[in-house]
């Protein structure tokens, strides 16, 4: 499992340079990065290297902060992979809340973020069908 | 028009025997019935016989909307409860309501008061008036209803809400006099002017009232529906609409002394200001039956004046308000206090978190729009959760102060504190 972070961000100018001025400021590199926006609010959704580490930052900063659980997939970067996995948990019952993507680097494989909405389980499935489970 | 002359032109020495009188009787009453005065009197060490006419006035205790919260329900009925008609109320600082009674007789005044209001505004029994203020527990729509048929007027009981009904009845009945708050008339006015059917009204009088309004939104009202504007004062614990109101010449809001007697204080010192000076508005009630309440502070900041006015009227003029000495706010007519935002945010967590409340005037409605601080204990990772929380606490708040309130998410410390105390409220009205 990969720990993220979620921050509550108001839907404003410059509110997701806040959150990321503290990271770079404390030296946290960030692996994925997400923002899901309402017409007021958003929540910022990141995977970092240290987790707990940027969470103690963001909090002192004056950020509202989340530690949560979600799985990291490594893809093959052809047609039809994502399909394969989104199948794969669907296939098993199992809701899927959210997805982003990891950051892409050269010569690394494609890894996916999956929030859903029993984990273990939907880890152990995932597993279980040969997909690739990465940690943080 | 002048509704009863007799009271309402009196001479200074009249008014102030008939209210001497009217005061002693009033006392007496209060002392043998009332448990709370009877006490708070005795502790002050005075009698009903140390008063003797309206300048003992000062000697007297106050009486304050938490003495009526204290006292919830009936505690300070001064009747049988088989002697009380009705009841009102309204809302109170932490959430309990203020509730008030009347007997028959007191019924009878407010509609005398009333009448008289709607006099002053040259409403007369050959005119047709649309009473748009809510009905029920609030005093401003049966209050006005009961004076304007006192008066012979026709009365057409709109209560508030649905404009485009209020302006098809206006235009189908011949509609001449409305009574509603000022903020509401603006709405029908705009809603008239979308419909194209300014010229289709007969409309020549308003009588608005309940909620803070500046000369120039009268002036605005005037120019808009091409009527005369008038305003009406009144609180529940003293009778409701009708106290006191404006006449043509819009030179203060007589004031029914022969029924209310006023007061100016220093909200800090407690003590009477010299003439003419700005104070808190005291009224004692002194021909109340159910509950009669002495010196009673309203909160609200207004001077007086004695002089007779050109009108012909002797009655002492409050001048318009200048706001209040509490932290109360009147939106859509309706009393607010940042308290019961408070409590209602308890009521959801287990302390209060920081929040603001933001009221503006938009297309002339109030507007209350809270920002609410998210914290860790109630902040989720998902979006549904947190647009549920928003509703939750809208809903929540609504249930407190019985008014549609917009609830803003804002991230921690975006609330300004200063000196360690948030600041709980800004009203951009811009109405004082």
């Amino acid at each position: 499992m990969i720990k993220q972070l979620s921050v509550f961000v108001e839907n404003e100018v410059g509110s997701l340079a806040g959150v990321t001025a503290v990271l770079k400021e404390n030296k946290i590199n960030l692996k994925a990065a997400a923002s899901f926006d309402t017409p007021e609010f958003g929540i910022m959704r990141i995977v970092v290297d240290q987790p707990e580490e940027a969470k103690a930052v963001l909090i002192q900063e004056g950020f509202v902060v989340k530690i949560s659980e979600v799985i990291g997939v490594e893809l093959v970067d052809q047609p039809g992979d994502l399909d394969r996995v989104l199948h794969i948990i669907a296939d098993a019952g199992l809701c899927v809340n959210y997805i982003y993507s990891f950051v892409l680097r050269e010569n690394n494989a494609p890894v996916m973020i999956f929030h859903v909405n029993q984990l273990k389980m939907a880890e152990e499935v995932l597993k279980n069908n040969n997909v690739k489970v990465v940690n943080q | 028009m002048i509704w009863n002359e007799t009271k309402e032109c009196m001479s200074r020495d009249e008014i102030v025997t008939l209210q001497g009188a009217r005061l002693r009787k009033m006392v007496d009453r209060v002392y043998h019935n009332v448990e709370f005065y009877r006490k708070k009197m005795q502790q002050m060490g005075i009698e009903p016989g140390d008063i003797r006419g309206i300048e003992d006035l000062s000697k007297l205790p106050y009486t304050t909307k938490d003495d009526l919260r204290d006292n919830y329900p009936f505690g300070l009925f001064a009747v049988p409860e088989s002697e009380v008609v009705r009841i009102h109320a309204s809302s109170g600082t932490t959430g309990k309501a203020t509730v008030v009674g009347y007997t028959r007789r007191d019924i009878e005044i407010w509609q005398e008061c009333v009448a008289r209001v709607l006099a002053m505004a040259n409403v007369g029994k050959n005119d047709k008036i649309q009473v748009s203020y809510g009905y029920g527990l609030f005093t401003g729509g049966l209050g006005v209803h009961y004076g304007a048929e006192n008066l012979g007027a026709t009365v057409v009981p709109m209560s508030t809400g649905n404009s485009k009904k209020q302006i098809t009845m206006m235009q189908d009945f011949g509609v001449t006099a409305i009574a509603c708050t000022p903020s509401y008339l603006l709405h029908i006015a705009e809603t008239l002017e979308e419909a194209n059917a300014l010229d289709k009204i007969k409309l020549r009088a308003a009588i608005c009232g309940a909620e803070p309004w500046t000369d120039n939104m009268r002036r605005e009202i005037e120019r808009k529906l091409n009527i005369k504007a008038y305003d009406i004062y009144g609180l529940s614990e003293i009778m409701g609409p009708g106290v006191a109101s404006d006449c043509d010449y819009h030179c203060g809001l007589h004031v029914f002394e022969d029924h209310f007697v006023p007061e100016i204080i220093n909200p800090e010192t407690l003590q009477p200001v010299e003439a003419g000076e700005t104070g808190e508005l005291v009224f004692t009630t002194v021909t109340k039956e159910a509950l009669p309440l002495i010196r009673y502070r309203t909160k609200d900041l207004t001077s007086i004046t004695y002089d007779k006015c050109e009108c012909g009227r002797t009655l002492a003029r409050i001048s318009r308000f200048k706001g209040r000495s509490d932290d109360m706010l009147i939106i859509r007519g309706v009393n607010v206090f940042p308290s019961q935002i408070e409590a209602a945010l308890l009521e959801i967590g287990e302390t209060s978190p920081h929040y603001l409340m933001i009221v503006d005037r938009i297309n002339n409605l109030d507007n209350l729009e809270v920002w609410v601080e998210v914290e860790e204990r109630f902040f989720s990772d998902e979006i549904k959760q947190l647009e549920g929380l928003t509703k939750k606490i809208a809903h929540v708040l609504q249930n407190a102060i019985g008014l549609a309130v917009k609830v803003k998410l804002v991230e921690p410390k975006t609330i300004e504190r200063s000196e360690g105390k948030a600041k709980r409220v800004i009203d951009k009205r811009k109405l004082v």
